[in-house]
C-alpha cells in the first residue's frame, strides 16, 4: 500500500483499487485482516466516510468480510475474484477507449487488430532473440 | 438534534455586509473543510458561531440552546485561529510564555486534555517556556492546533491552521486531525486556502462567496458531478446547453466550460469533446475566479 492518490478520480475508487492490487500482488492475502477505515484515513490522509466507503464497496462485492469486533478480512477465493472482475472490465476500461481514440483519428478496427498481431509478433522476435543469444 | 446551527447570520462591519443571511448546519462527527477567497466571512463566520463575536442579526444554537453567553456551550465550541501576538495593548499575547498560555487554555474547556497537550507540545519540539512573542509563524500554528486538538471540544473550528506550516507539518497535522477524528468523533470546521491536500480530508465542504454560502456539500459528490468541457466551441455549446455551467472561456475556436450537473444530468458522448474531472481547486477557481475571460478570436492565415 501507500501508493500516492490522485485527484483526477473519485478517491474510494482508488482506495478499492488499491486493497484489490495489492491481494493480487500478494501484499495482503486471504484470510488476513486489511487496514481499519481509521489506519487508512490516517495513512493516506483522507476522511474516514471516504475509506469506508471503498471498503464497504469491496465487502459488498465478496472481495473482503466483516469479522465482528475484530475488523474486515480479505474473503477466500478473492483474488479469483479480482481476476475475473478486472478482465471483464478491460473490455469497458481499455478497448472502448483504445478503438474511440482510433476512430477519431481515422484507424478502424481492423487497422488495430493487425496493430497488436505485429506487436505481437515483434515480441515474440524479440523474446526469441535473447533466448537464441 | 447533536448539532451547530446557525440561522439568518448577518454581520455588518463599518457598514459594510460581511455575513448576508447565513443559514448553516453542522452535524455531530464530521470534518468541514471552510473554503472561500479572502474577504468572503470565514474568520467572521467561525467567530460568530464560537459566540467571540456578536451577529448583528441572528442566532446561533447548540442542541437548540442558544450559544451567546451560554457557558456551558461555549466548553463545547473551540475556535482555534491565529494568536494575536503582535500590537499593542492588551489584546497582545506577545509576553505570555507557551506554558501559561496553555495553562489559561485549559480553563475554558472542561474536557481540556493535558496529557494530550503535554505530547503534542513535545511533538512538535515546541519550549514550553518561550514566550509567544519569540515564536515564528509556523510554531505560532502549532500552538493553536495543540490548543485545538487538546480542548476536545464537541465542535472545534480552526481558522487558517496550517497556514505558516511548511509541506511536512501540515501533513502531519491533517493525520493527527484524522488520527482525533477517528479516536472521539468529534466536529471539526478548518478554514484553508491549500485545497489540493486538504480536500480528502473533508467529508463536506462549505464555500463561501461575498459573505454567503454558496454550497455545503458532500466533497466527493461534489467532484463527481462536476466536470470541464472542452472542444470545438459549437460543439461545446451545444453538449452543455441548459445545464448548469460556470467560468466559461474561449480562445480562438476553442471553448472550455466548467458544469454542476444536477441528478440525472449527463454530458453527450462524443469523440471530439473532452470531459475532464475537477480538483477542488480548479472547482474552486471555477466557482470564484473572475467571469468569462474571452481571448479574441484569431484569425487563422491561410
Amino acid at each position: 500500500m501507500n501508493e500516492s492518490l490522485t485527484q483526477e478520480k473519485s478517491i474510494y475508487l482508488q482506495i478499492c483499487e488499491m486493497i484489490e492490487t495489492d491481494i493480487l500482488r500478494g501484499i495482503l492475502l486471504e484470510e488476513e485482516r486489511v487496514p481499519s477505515t481509521n489506519e487508512l484515513a490516517k495513512s493516506y490522509a483522507i476522511n474516514p466516510a471516504t475509506a469506508a466507503k471503498g471498503i464497504n464497496l469491496l465487502a459488498g462485492e465478496g472481495i473482503l468480510y466483516k469479522k465482528r469486533g475484530i475488523g474486515m478480512f480479505v474473503a477466500a477465493g478473492a483474488k479469483e475474484r479480482i481476476l475475473q472482475r478486472r478482465r471483464s472490465a478491460f473490455y469497458d476500461n481499455y478497448i472502448r477507449k483504445l478503438l474511440r481514440e482510433a476512430e477519431s483519428i481515422g484507424l478502424d478496427p481492423e487497422q488495430v487488430i493487425r496493430m497488436i498481431r505485429e506487436n505481437e509478433a515483434q515480441n515474440k522476435e524479440e523474446r526469441d532473440g535473447r533466448t537464441g543469444m | 438534534m447533536d448539532a451547530l446551527v446557525c440561522k439568518g447570520i448577518t454581520k455588518v462591519y463599518g457598514g459594510r455586509e460581511v455575513l448576508k443571511d447565513v443559514d448553516l448546519t453542522l452535524e455531530e462527527g464530521k470534518i468541514y473543510g471552510l473554503i472561500g477567497r479572502n474577504g468572503a466571512g470565514k474568520t467572521t463566520l467561525l467567530s460568530i458561531l464560537s459566540a467571540q463575536n456578536p451577529a448583528t442579526a441572528g442566532s446561533v444554537t447548540l442542541d437548540g440552546q442558544r450559544v451567546w453567553e451560554n457557558q456551558r456551550a461555549l466548553g463545547d465550541i473551540c475556535f482555534a485561529r491565529e494568536i494575536p501576538v503582535a500590537g499593542e495593548g492588551s489584546t497582545s499575547l506577545g509576553a505570555l510564555k507557551v506554558g501559561e498560555y496553555l495553562k489559561t487554555a485549559a480553563l475554558y474547556y472542561p474536557r481540556w486534555d493535558g496529557e494530550m497537550a503535554r505530547r503534542l507540545i513535545r511533538d512538535f519540539e515546541l519550549d514550553p517556556r518561550r514566550k509567544l512573542g519569540r515564536l515564528s509563524k509556523g510554531m505560532l500554528s502549532m500552538v493553536t492546533i495543540v490548543v485545538a486538538l487538546a480542548s476536545k471540544a464537541r465542535f472545534t473550528l480552526l481558522d487558517e491552521p496550517v497556514a505558516g506550516l511548511d509541506v511536512v507539518m501540515r501533513e502531519e497535522f491533517y493525520r493527527l486531525l484524522l488520527e482525533e477524528y477517528g479516536e472521539s468523533g468529534r466536529s471539526f470546521v478548518v478554514s484553508t486556502h491549500i485545497l489540493e491536500e486538504a480536500s480528502a480530508v473533508f467529508e463536506e465542504v462549505i464555500l463561501l462567496k461575498e459573505g454567503r454560502v454558496l454550497l455545503k456539500e458532500n466533497t466527493a459528490d461534489l467532484l463527481e458531478r462536476a466536470c470541464r468541457v472542452s472542444g470545438l466551441e459549437e460543439k461545446v455549446n451545444r453538449a452543455v446547453e441548459g445545464l448548469e455551467t460556470h467560468h466559461g472561456e474561449s480562445a480562438g475556436r476553442r471553448r472550455s466550460v466548467t458544469v454542476l450537473l444536477r441528478p440525472g444530468e449527463r454530458i453527450p458522448q462524443d469523440p471530439e469533446l473532452s470531459v475532464q474531472p475537477m480538483t477542488l481547486q480548479n472547482l474552486f477557481v471555477a466557482l470564484c475566479g473572475r467571469e468569462e475571460q474571452t481571448a479574441p478570436p484569431e484569425g487563422r492565415k491561410g
